[in-house]
C-alpha cells in the first residue's frame, strides 16, 4: 500500500488540488465562506502528502525519483511522465506550502464569487506542480500553458484598479514566449523521429538529440530561452510584471512573485541546459549580463516607487537578476546559490506581499505616504515585516543570507568576478530600498490620524505569515537539510552540459567547441572548478 | 444499381427522406412541431449508424466511396448537424419560427456534405455543394421579416453562385484533360504537369476556398453569420468548412501522386498566410460576436489550409482531428451565443454579454471554455487540432507557416479574452435573473463543454481515428 502511494505521489499531488476545485463546483454559490475553508482544508491536506516527499528523497542522487509513467498518445510516444529531482523536489514544496497561506490570508478578505477564487487557486496549484514534476515536454507544456488562465482569471477578477489591462499583458507576455518555444518542442520530436524513426517528447530522449549546425541549435535555444525569460522575467521582457504584481490580488501575487517567477529559471535549468548545451554555454555570458542588469535597474526602479506593492515586485526583478546571474556563471556553488535563493525569494516576497496586503486590506490605500509612524499601533505586524525584510536583504542568520552568499562566492570564483561585484552592489541596495520602506511606512512621525487606529492583524493571517517566517529561520538556522537535496541535482544539471550536441564539422570552431578543448576559463567548464561550500 | 450500392447510399436516402418527412408533417400536422427536432436528430444518427454499417469499397461505378475517411467526415458533419439541432429547438421557439422547413433544409444540406465527402466523381461532389449551397441560400434568409437575414440570403447567394461557377469551370477544364469527371482519372501520370490541369485545380481551389471562406475569398462570410439563424450558423461554420478540404485533398492527392507542385504549394501556403492574418487582424476590430467568429473562423481555415499545403496521410489526419475539435469549440461557441443572445431581432454585441458570467454561469462557462479551446489553450480540444497541424508543418519543413501560424494564434488571444473579460470582469448591463435553461440548450452545452475537455486531454482515440481514416484515401502517397 505504501508503495503503491509512494509510486503515485506526484500524480495524487498534481490532481489532488483539482479534484477539490471540481468537488467545489459542486457547493452553492452563496456559501463562500465554507468553499473558503474546503479549499484551505484541500491545500492543507495537500500539503502533508508532499512531506513525504521530502523525507523520502534520496540525498545521495541527482536522478529523477517518484518517476512514475503512463503513455498517453501512444502513436506519437507522448507520455505521461513525472518525475522530481532536488530541484523540483524544493519548488513543489514551495508551491504546496504559498497555496494554503495564500488561501489562508484571503479567507476573510476576498467577498466576491469566493468559490470561483478557490477554484482558480486550486486549478492554479495543479498547473504548477505539474510543470514542475513533468518529464515529457509535452506534458509541460500542457501544464505550462494551463497555469495561465487560473491566473487571468485571478488577476482579472480580483484585482486592484488596472485590473484588465494587467490581465491581459499578463497572457499575452507569457503566451508570446510559450509559443515558439512549442514550435521548437515540435521540431526536436520531429527530429528524434528522424533520428530514431521512433516518437518521443520525453526529456531524457530527446536531450541525446545532436544537431545538424550550430545556429539550428542556437534557434532552438533562443525559442526556449525567450520563454524562461519571459516568466522570469529578465530585465528588457520585464514590464508585464509591476502590473501583474500590483493589481493582482494578494493571494494572486504571493503566488506570482513567489512560484510563478521560478519556473522560468526552473524551465532553462531542467530543459534548456540539458536540450542546448552547446548554444547555452555559448549564451551564458548574456544570461550573466542579464542578470547583472536586472539586479542593478531593478533596484533601482524599486527604490524610486511610491507604492508598496509595486516597490516589492520591482524588488522581485532584482532578486531574480541575481539568480540568473548565479546560472550565468554556472559553477556549482552559484547554481547551488541559485536554486536556494528561489526557495529564499518565494518565501521572503511570499510575505512581504502578504504584509503589504494586510495594511492594504485596513486601509485600502498601498501609497507609502499615507503611511508612517505604525510601528506603535501594529507591532506584530511591524515585527513580521522586519523578519520578512532581512529575510529579503539577506541578514546573516535568515534564509536569504545563506543563498545570496552562496551565489556571490560561486560567481567570484567563476571567470566573470565583475559579475559579483555588481551582483553585491545589487545586496546593498536591496537593504537600501527596504530599509527605506520599513522606516517611511512603519517609523517616521505618524501622517494622518487614522492610522493611529489601525487594527492589528488578525489570527489567520497571523498564521499565514508566521507559517513563512518560521521557515525562513529554519532555513537560516539548517540551510545543509535543503543544501544536501540541492547539490545532487545541480551536478547532475551541469553534467548535462557536459555532451556537446553539434555533429557538423564546421570550418570555425564554435566558442563552446573552442572552450572544451582545453581553453576554458574557470568557471564554465563544465569540468568545473567552483567550491562546494 | 445493386444491393451494395443502396446500402453506400442509406444515410443519403434517410436524410433525404426525414427532410421530405418534416416538411409534411409541417404542412399536415402542425401539432407534431415540438417533435420535430427530436425527429431530426433520430434521422441524423439514423444516417450516421447507415454510414458506419455500409460494407467498405466503392459502389455506383466507382462513384461512390465508402471507407474510414467517409466515416469520420460522417461523423464530424453529424455531430455539427446534432449541436445545430439541440440549438434550434429553442432558438426556434423564442423566435415564434418553429417550423419544418428549418429542419428540413439543415437535413438536405448536411445530404450536400455527405455527398461531397463521399463522391469520387466531381459532377456528385458539385451536385453536393449545390445541395448543400441551395439549403443554406434559404437557410440565411430564414427570417424573412428581420432586414438583415434577407441581405445575408441575397449576400450569400450572389457569392456563392459565383463561387459555384468557378468551381463548375474547374471541372469543365479538368473533364477536358482527363476525358472523365472521375477523380480517379486525374491520377494519369501525364496530367500532373500539365498547366491546364494545374489551372483547373486551382478553380477548384478558389471555388471550395469560398466554400471554407479562405481569404481572400472571404467577404461573404461576416454578413452572412450575421444574419442567418444561429443554429444554421453552428453547422456552416463547421462542416461544409471540413467537406471542401476533404474534396480538396482527395482532388489535389490524385492529381499530384507524385507530390505537390512547389508552384501550387506556394499558392496554398499565400492563402493560409492571407487567411490567418487578415481573420485575425479584422477580428481585433469586431464589435459583433457573430461577426468575431466569423473571421475567428476565417483564421482558423487559415491554420488548418496550412496542413493542405503539407500534402500527405499524416497531414490529412492532423485535419480531421482538427475538426474534430473544430466541431466542439466553433459550433459550440455558436450555440452559446445562440443562448445567452435572447432576443433575436436585434444585433449581437460583444457588450450584451457584460456579467453573463454571473448571470447565466453555465452557458457562460461553456463560452469561455470554447474561446479558450479556440484560441488553442492546452488541455482543450482546439489545441490538440493545433498540435497536429503544426506537428505536420514541421515535418514537412514548411518552418515559416508553422511561425506564422503561432504569431497568429499570440494575435487571436487578443480577442477571445476580449470576450471572456466581457463575460466574466464586467458588471451586467441587465437586471433581474435570465429565463432558465431549456434543457435541450442545456444538454449541447454540457456536450461541447465535456468534448473540448475530452479531445483535450484524451487526445489518442481521436488521433487513431483519423490516422486510419487518412489511410483510406484513395489516391497518393
Amino acid at each position: 500500500m505504501a508503495s503503491l502511494f509512494e509510486s503515485h505521489l506526484l500524480t495524487v499531488l498534481v490532481f489532488l488540488p483539482s479534484a477539490a476545485a471540481a468537488l467545489l463546483l459542486l457547493f452553492p454559490e452563496r456559501r463562500s465562506r465554507e468553499a473558503k475553508i474546503f479549499a484551505i482544508g484541500a491545500s492543507i491536506v495537500e500539503l502533508a502528502l508532499a512531506l513525504p516527499l521530502w523525507s523520502r528523497f534520496d540525498t545521495s542522487s541527482g536522478a529523477f525519483q517518484f518517476v512514475e509513467r503512463t503513455s498517453w498518445i501512444p502513436a506519437l510516444g507522448i507520455s505521461y511522465t513525472l518525475g522530481i529531482d532536488g530541484i523540483s523536489l524544493l519548488l513543489i514544496l514551495l508551491t504546496v506550502v504559498l497555496t494554503p497561506v495564500s488561501l489562508l490570508f484571503s479567507l476573510t478578505h476576498v467577498e466576491k464569487s469566493a468559490r470561483a477564487f478557490s477554484i482558480a487557486f486550486l486549478v492554479l496549484e495543479t498547473g504548477i506542480n505539474g510543470t514542475l514534476a513533468a518529464l515529457d515536454l509535452a506534458l509541460f507544456y500542457v501544464f505550462w500553458e494551463v497555469m495561465l488562465v487560473p491566473m487571468y482569471f485571478i488577476i482579472g477578477i480580483w484585482g486592484g484598479a488596472r485590473r484588465i489591462y494587467a490581465a491581459m499583458k499578463f497572457f499575452l507576455f507569457t503566451m508570446a514566449g510559450s509559443l515558439l518555444m512549442f514550435l521548437a518542442i515540435l521540431y526536436l520530436a520531429v527530429r528524434h523521429r528522424a533520428a530514431t524513426g521512433q516518437w518521443s517528447f520525453l526529456l531524457a530522449d530527446l536531450a541525446t538529440l545532436t544537431y545538424p549546425s550550430m545556429a539550428v541549435q542556437t534557434v532552438l535555444f533562443l525559442a526556449f530561452a525567450l520563454a524562461f525569460a519571459i516568466k522570469v522575467p529578465v530585465f528588457p521582457l520585464h514590464t508585464w510584471l509591476p502590473d501583474a504584481h500590483t493589481e493582482a490580488p494578494t493571494a494572486g501575487s504571493i503566488m506570482l512573485a513567489g512560484v510563478l517567477l521560478k519556473l522560468g529559471v526552473y524551465g532553462y535549468l531542467r530543459f534548456a541546459l540539458p536540450l542546448f548545451p552547446d548554444a547555452a554555454l555559448r549564451f551564458a555570458p548574456w544570461v550573466g549580463v542579464l542578470g547583472v542588469v536586472g539586479v542593478v535597474y531593478g533596484a533601482f526602479v524599486a527604490y524610486a516607487q511610491k507604492d508598496m506593492k509595486r516597490l516589492v515586485a520591482y524588488s522581485s526583478v532584482s532578486h531574480l537578476g541575481l539568480v540568473v546571474i548565479g546560472i550565468g556563471a554556472f559553477t556549482s556553488t552559484a547554481l547551488t546559490g541559485s536554486v536556494l535563493q528561489m526557495i529564499n525569494h518565494g518565501l521572503s516576497t511570499g510575505a512581504l506581499f502578504l504584509l503589504v496586503g494586510v495594511l492594504y486590506e485596513r486601509t485600502h490605500t498601498r501609497e507609502i505616504a499615507d503611511y508612517g509612524g505604525i510601528a506603535g499601533v501594529v507591532p506584530v505586524t511591524t515585527g513580521l515585516f522586519l523578519v520578512a525584510t532581512f529575510s529579503s536583504i539577506g541578514l546573516p542568520g535568515l534564509n536569504g543570507f545563506v543563498g545570496e552568499f552562496l551565489i556571490l562566492l560561486g560567481t567570484w570564483t567563476s571567470d566573470h568576478r565583475w559579475w559579483a561585484v555588481a551582483a553585491a552592489t545589487g545586496v546593498i541596495l536591496s537593504a537600501i530600498y527596504m530599509l527605506s520602506l520599513v522606516q517611511r511606512v512603519f517609523w517616521n512621525p505618524i501622517t494622518r490620524e487614522e492610522n493611529r487606529r489601525l487594527p492589528e492583524i488578525r489570527a489567520s493571517e497571523l498564521v499565514a505569515a508566521g507559517t513563512l517566517i518560521a521557515l525562513m529561520i529554519w532555513i537560516g538556522a539548517r540551510p545543509n537539510d535543503v543544501l544536501d537535496r540541492i547539490r545532487p541535482s545541480v551536478e547532475e544539471v551541469r553534467r548535462s552540459v557536459a555532451a556537446h550536441k553539434v555533429v557538423a564539422t564546421s570550418s570555425r570552431p564554435s566558442r563552446a567547441l573552442r572552450l572544451r578543448r582545453g581553453q576554458a576559463p574557470r568557471g564554465i567548464s563544465p569540468e568545473g572548478a567552483g567550491a562546494r561550500p | 444499381m445493386g444491393p451494395n450500392d443502396l446500402a453506400a447510399a442509406a444515410p443519403e436516402i434517410c436524410l433525404a427522406a426525414a427532410g421530405c418527412l418534416m416538411v409534411l408533417l409541417d404542412a399536415f400536422a402542425p401539432s407534431a412541431r415540438r417533435w420535430l427536432a427530436t425527429l431530426s436528430l433520430a434521422a441524423i444518427a439514423l444516417s450516421i449508424w447507415f454510414l458506419l454499417a455500409a460494407p467498405h469499397g466503392l459502389s455506383f461505378g466507382g462513384r461512390y466511396e465508402t471507407s474510414d475517411l467517409t466515416a469520420a467526415a460522417g461523423l464530424f458533419a453529424g455531430a455539427t448537424a446534432a449541436v445545430a439541432i439541440l440549438v434550434a429547438k429553442s432558438y426556434l421557439q423564442r423566435t415564434g419560427e418553429e417550423k419544418g422547413e428549418f429542419y428540413a433544409l439543415l437535413l438536405w444540406g448536411h445530404l450536400g456534405v455527405s455527398l461531397m465527402t463521399r463522391g469520387l466523381d466531381l459532377l456528385v461532389v458539385f451536385i453536393g455543394l449545390e445541395t448543400l449551397s441551395l439549403s443554406f441560400y434559404v437557410l440565411a434568409a430564414f427570417f424573412r421579416t428581420i432586414h438583415a437575414s434577407s441581405e445575408a440570403g441575397l449576400k450569400y447567394f450572389l457569392t456563392g453562385a459565383f463561387a459555384s461557377a468557378f468551381t463548375l469551370y474547374g471541372i469543365a477544364l479538368l473533364f477536358g484533360k482527363a476525358g472523365s469527371v472521375r477523380i480517379a482519372a486525374l491520377a494519369r501520370p501525364d496530367l500532373g504537369a500539365d498547366p491546364l490541369v494545374a489551372f483547373g485545380l486551382l478553380l477548384l481551389l478558389v471555388g471550395f476556398g469560398f466554400k471554407m471562406s479562405l481569404a481572400p475569398f472571404h467577404a461573404w462570410a461576416p454578413d452572412v453569420y450575421q444574419g442567418m439563424p444561429t443554429p444554421a450558423v453552428a453547422y456552416l461554420s463547421v462542416a461544409p468548412k471540413g467537406a471542401s478540404l476533404i474534396v480538396l485533398y482527395r482532388v489535389l492527392t490524385a492529381a499530384f501522386a507524385a507530390g505537390m507542385p512547389d508552384r501550387f504549394r506556394t499558392a496554398i501556403a499565400v492563402l493560409a498566410i492571407l487567411s490567418m492574418s487578415l481573420g485575425n487582424v479584422v477580428a481585433l476590430a469586431q464589435r459583433d460576436i457573430k461577426r468575431l467568429l466569423a473571421y475567428s473562423g476565417i483564421a482558423h481555415m487559415g491554420y488548418v489550409t496550412i496542413a493542405l499545403a503539407v500534402f500527405g496521410r499524416d497531414a490529412l489526419a492532423a485535419v480531421i482531428v482538427y475538426f474534430f475539435a473544430y466541431v466542439v469549440s466553433n459550433a459550440g461557441a455558436f450555440a452559446a451565443v445562440a443562448v445567452l443572445y435572447r432576443d433575436e431581432t436585434k444585433p449581437h454585441p460583444v457588450g450584451l454579454l457584460a456579467g453573463e458570467g454571473r448571470r447565466s454561469p453555465f452557458a457562460s462557462a461553456v463560452l469561455a471554455l470554447c474561446l479558450f479551446s479556440l484560441a488553442g489553450i492546452p488541455a482543450t480540444a482546439g489545441f490538440i487540432g493545433k498540435f497536429f497541424v503544426f506537428k505536420s508543418a514541421i515535418e514537412g519543413g514548411l518552418y515559416a507557416l508553422a511561425i506564422v501560424g503561432v504569431l497568429n494564434s499570440l494575435v487571436s488571444i487578443g480577442y477571445y479574452l476580449k470576450v471572456v473579460y466581457v463575460l466574466y470582469m464586467q458588471d451586467p448591463v441587465e437586471e433581474g435573473a435570465p429565463p432558465p435553461l431549456a434543457p435541450a440548450d442545456r444538454l449541447v452545452l454540457g456536450l461541447c463543454g465535456a468534448g473540448i475537455l475530452a479531445l483535450g486531454i484524451f487526445p489518442a482515440g481521436v488521433w487513431n481515428l483519423a490516422r486510419r481514416a487518412a489511410a483510406s484515401l484513395p489516391f497518393g502517397p
